[in-house]
């Protein structure tokens, strides 16, 4: 059990799911035994119609958190000013209990590609990100969480593991994390190391939120579909994660092939289980 | 180093695999080729969605090879994936000049798409007019954020929508002439519909702010009173039962 006290975090509200446009109806049906809903911003950084009814409906049922995948917090340019006033104003809109987005960049030179790019972990990236995550918390006025990112390729330029970029990067930024443990998978498979030293070099007291998901076995190298199954790998490597952490909240990210929502219910009631088992030390 | 990367990513430049790590398990060129697969992957895959009917028109093959073509002429600039592929009817245009009916189901499916998330709005409807009585007939109006007016000159509505019901789409055919559609938003339902040049030129100049007093002054000296009052009541029914409608000011 790693030393949680001096918590960062709010609480645990439980355990969640993403909320996706295949599954509104089930939730503006009848209530599903979920404690929270997490959107993904972009898809509702809109004028309006549909996805903001939507959003409005389903938000007065539930709480929910923000997840976004282009405030790019990486980039060696400066944060895009418009994103960040549409972000705001979307966090003011659904009140959500964290924001979070991802450690990565995303474009250059008004150029976008549209994936989560790695970063060199280096000490100038480092002053950058955290340079980068203070400008956004103070706009926002409220920590953000900062979520580990799969990666296929490493920089020659890094000169530190990716736990210790992380871990230095939260202290100094006085941020959060959201730890996505199928990520973590997904690069010790790519990159050759041992999941369980990744988790050890978290910081507990700042993990505010687990994605569990699943990806693509490409024999050679891993690639982070989430089209599929959590694997069993990726389930002991969570129950690692909560013997560690203790009670985190967490939840089933799905974004392609997605299945009626009782099988994402179904993935989420085992995240429970294995919870339950592991945290059981934390509430004695 | 970003710049760099992301000319590897985007454009296959070589450059980029001297940035990261070689190894024997699976190599630097096939490690940067993930990322080169993500991003064309992705912006081929938001064009099929936002250009659902021109897909099932062209077919996946064919489909894929246009949007490959448009991807590689034209880089993401847009934050938002909802926003790319804004080029893509013209590109079209100016691809197959021989085939227009590919440009204008583009169009017709760009402008449906931006009718489903355009900004929300007070609609001038049946109940305001009511509560309003006189007091809005001589103030500016405007159209819904949601609509657009497109000029066709092929059977490209109908084509468009036997693919919707997922019926043969019938043989491409030029139009006696050229035919105005309305595109917008019906509560949270994208619609369509085409119009007569009459109520075309009403439409373009609600677009530009007219009253409906100056709506009314134009349509009776283009036919006289008697007639003009009877077509632009009927309009008129047709917009505040739709939704077009809203007051400007």
């Amino acid at each position: 059990m790693t030393c949680t006290k001096n918590r960062k975090t709010l609480a645990s509200p439980g355990f969640g799911l993403g909320l996706r446009p295949d599954h509104y109806r089930d939730f503006l049906d009848e209530p599903q035994p979920v404690e929270w809903l997490e959107i993904i911003s972009e898809n509702f950084m809109v004028p309006g119609g549909k996805p903001l009814a939507m959003l409005d409906a389903i938000r007065a049922d539930y709480p929910m958190v923000m997840h976004g995948v282009s405030l790019s917090i990486g980039s060696a340019e400066p944060i895009d000013m418009d994103y960040l006033c549409q972000l705001k104003a979307l966090a003011q809109r659904v009140e959500p209990l964290w924001v979070s987005d991802h450690l990565c960049w995303t474009g250059i030179n008004a150029h976008n590609s549209h994936d989560l790019l790695p970063l060199p972990y280096d000490a100038p990236t480092l002053d950058c990100v955290i340079d980068n995550i203070s400008r956004v918390q103070d706009y926002l006025g409220r920590r953000i969480l900062i979520e580990n990112p799969s990666s296929y390729v490493a920089f020659r330029a890094s000169d530190r593991r990716e736990w210790e970029f992380l871990a230095e990067m939260a202290d100094r930024a006085d941020c959060l994390l959201l730890l996505d443990i199928n990520n973590i998978y997904v690069s010790a498979r790519n990159h050759g190391f041992h999941p369980h030293d990744y988790l050890v070099g978290l910081p507990a007291a700042r993990i505010q939120q687990i994605h569990l998901a699943g990806h693509s076995d490409m024999g050679d190298y891993v690639i982070d579909t989430h089209d599929a199954d959590v694997c069993d790998a990726v389930w002991e490597l969570y129950a690692d994660a909560c013997g560690l952490f203790g009670p985190v909240a967490t939840m089933i990210e799905r974004d392609d092939d997605i299945p009626p929502l009782p099988a994402l219910l179904a993935e989420l009631d085992r995240a429970r289980a294995v919870a339950a088992r592991m945290c059981e030390p934390y509430y004695v | 180093m970003q710049a760099r990367f992301l000319a590897g990513v985007i454009g296959d430049a070589a450059d980029a695999e001297a940035l990261i790590v070689d190894d024997d398990q699976v190599g630097a060129r096939k490690r940067l080729d993930i990322y080169r697969h993500n991003y064309h992957a992705s912006l081929t895959g938001v064009l099929t969605d936002h250009f659902a009917r021109l897909f099932a028109y062209l077919g996946d093959e064919q489909f894929g090879r246009v949007a490959r073509a448009y991807v590689a002429a034209h880089r993401s600039t847009t934050r938002n994936l909802r926003d790319y592929g804004h080029e893509f009817a013209s590109f079209l245009g100016h691809s197959f000049p021989e085939d227009s009916e590919l440009a204008e189901l583009a169009a017709l499916d760009w402008a449906l798409r931006g009718a489903f998330d355009a900004a929300d709005v007070a609609l001038l409807d049946a109940a305001r007019v009511g509560a309003l009585g006189d007091g809005w007939i001589d103030r500016p109006l405007s159209l819904h954020p949601s609509a657009r007016l497109l000029n066709f000159s092929y059977n490209s509505a109908a084509i468009w929508s036997a693919l919707d019901a997922g019926r043969e789409p019938p043989p491409v055919a030029e139009l006696a002439g050229p035919v105005r559609l309305l595109v917008w938003r019906r509560g949270q339902q994208p619609s369509f519909r085409s119009l007569t040049a009459e109520e075309a030129a009403a439409l373009d100049g609600l677009a530009a702010g007219c009253s409906f007093v100056d709506l009314s002054a134009r349509a009776i000296e283009a036919c006289g009173e008697a007639v003009a009052m009877a077509v632009v009541a009927e309009w008129l029914g047709t917009w505040l039962a739709d939704g077009i409608l809203v007051i400007a000011d």
